[in-house]
């Protein structure tokens, strides 16, 4: 009879003490007045805070605690949010696009590079052959001239090299650059120390404009020219001297009657 | 289409009662509640729980109340005893609880006593419920409330009856 704990006052004061309790409670209170006015007290106190507060919850609700305003609210952000989430899609994608059609302006290796490059490299690739150094063999210089120029579709000579003290070995046709051609020929000399110079020439660029330049690459020197007709690359491991003269004696004979092309090279 | 919108429009004015019960300030209350139901609305498939809207929305209520509490904290503000304006009821019989007197002690209550307190006496709502919404055991809830009554009873100078503590 006297098992009631404050739990189940508190609970019979806020009216959720379960039905089967209640009999048990209210017997308790009539024979405890103090538990009793304890009861009344808990419930007092519930009474003052629902006349506190109470009225907040009658009172007429703001426009904006209309959740069905924001409802429409939150959907138009999410609008506006897509929105931009599709615009900055777009400009991602503008800028990916620009950036791939921009490429050749990055790159910044110039053709000429690419062609010393190629130039070296073959050279590399081929003195250090004895039997199949050439294509087609010094015996054959006719037909090899004729061969490299309808490939190339130039008019190729071949310089005579004799007064640098260099034979012609025999030449070959190469893969090359699309923007010259797709095609090189490789014409190969060599002196009595057997040591190799290669000249490797190609149809002119697409602007066909005249440059020159020395370059040291890969630890062979080479010397390119392009004009209006050919671009031309002599590379070797000669001595400076040795390969300025014999680059001299190529550049001059190969650019013999083309229209204005002066020696760019002296001495 | 939605009786979700309508589920909430139905809460609105007992989560108004209990934010300005627990904040004092019928704006701070009203911006309280606004951000519950955007909680709520953006929120909604996500994390709705499939039976009635109350419980939860109580709960996005409470957190985001926590998270002002501890924010203004941070910035060092607080809210001054005086600012709050006297209820006009006086209580002038003995056994009454003066009104002014009950809300300054429920103002100094530790703030997960008044929480439950609030859900129980000024929301009518179940034990079970309150202690679902404040995600505490049972137990738990039931000595929060007991420690919630006992400090109003002695802040409102009304005290307790010695022998009712052993009674237990």
């Amino acid at each position: 009879m006297s098992e009631i704990s404050r739990d189940q006052l508190m609970a019979y004061a806020d009216g959720q003490l379960p039905e089967t309790e209640r009999a048990a409670v209210d017997a308790y209170l009539a024979a405890n007045p103090e538990a009793a006015a304890e009861v009344a007290l808990l419930q007092r106190q519930a009474h003052a805070i629902r006349t506190l507060f109470g009225p907040a919850g009658a009172e007429a609700v703001p426009v904006r605690l209309k959740p069905s305003r924001i409802a429409a609210e939150i959907g138009r952000r999410r609008t506006r949010s897509w929105g931009w989430a599709a615009a900055a899609i777009v400009l991602v994608g503008l800028g990916l696009g620009a950036g791939w059609f921009a490429r050749p302006l990055f790159e910044a290796r110039p053709a000429s590079a690419t062609l010393i490059a190629d130039a070296v490299n073959a050279h590399a690739v081929y003195v250090a052959e004895n039997r199949h150094a050439v294509e087609v063999g010094r015996d054959d210089s006719e037909h090899l001239s004729s061969w490299l120029s309808n490939r190339l579709d130039t008019t190729l000579g071949m310089p005579d090299l004799t007064a640098e003290g260099f034979t012609l070995v025999g030449g070959r046709l190469l893969p090359g650059e699309p923007d010259a051609g797709g095609r090189a020929g490789q014409l190969m000399y060599e002196n009595a120390a057997q040591q190799r110079v290669t000249i490797y020439v190609t149809a002119a660029l697409p602007d066909r404009a005249p440059a020159y330049q020395f370059a040291s690459h890969d630890g062979a020197e080479a010397f390119y020219w392009a004009n209006a007709r050919i671009t031309c690359t002599v590379v070797g491991t000669l001595p400076g001297e040795q390969m300025k003269a014999v680059a001299g004696a190529v550049y001059r004979q190969l650019t013999e009657g083309d229209v204005g092309s002066g020696p760019p090279y002296r001495g | 289409m939605d009786t979700f919108l309508d589920q909430l429009e139905a809460c609105v004015p007992a989560l108004r009662r209990y934010a300005r019960a627990l904040t004092r300030s019928a704006d701070l209350a009203d911006d309280l509640v606004q951000d519950c139901l955007e909680r709520a609305i953006s929120r909604r498939g996500l994390f709705r729980p499939s039976g009635p809207v109350r419980a939860w929305l109580f709960t996005i209520l409470l957190n985001l109340h926590r998270n002002a509490l501890r924010a203004s904290h941070r910035r060092g503000e607080t809210v001054d005893f005086d600012t709050i304006p006297e209820p006009s009821t006086p209580a002038p019989q003995p056994g009454h609880i003066a009104l002014a007197e009950m809300a300054r002690a429920i103002e100094s209550l530790p703030l997960e006593q008044k929480e439950a307190l609030l859900l129980v006496t000024l929301e009518g709502l179940a034990y079970g419920e309150a202690a679902e919404i404040l995600k505490i055991p049972l137990g738990t809830l039931m000595s929060r409330l007991g420690r919630a009554r006992s400090a109003l009873r002695t802040l409102t100078g009304t005290p307790a009856e010695p022998h009712l503590r052993t009674v237990k």
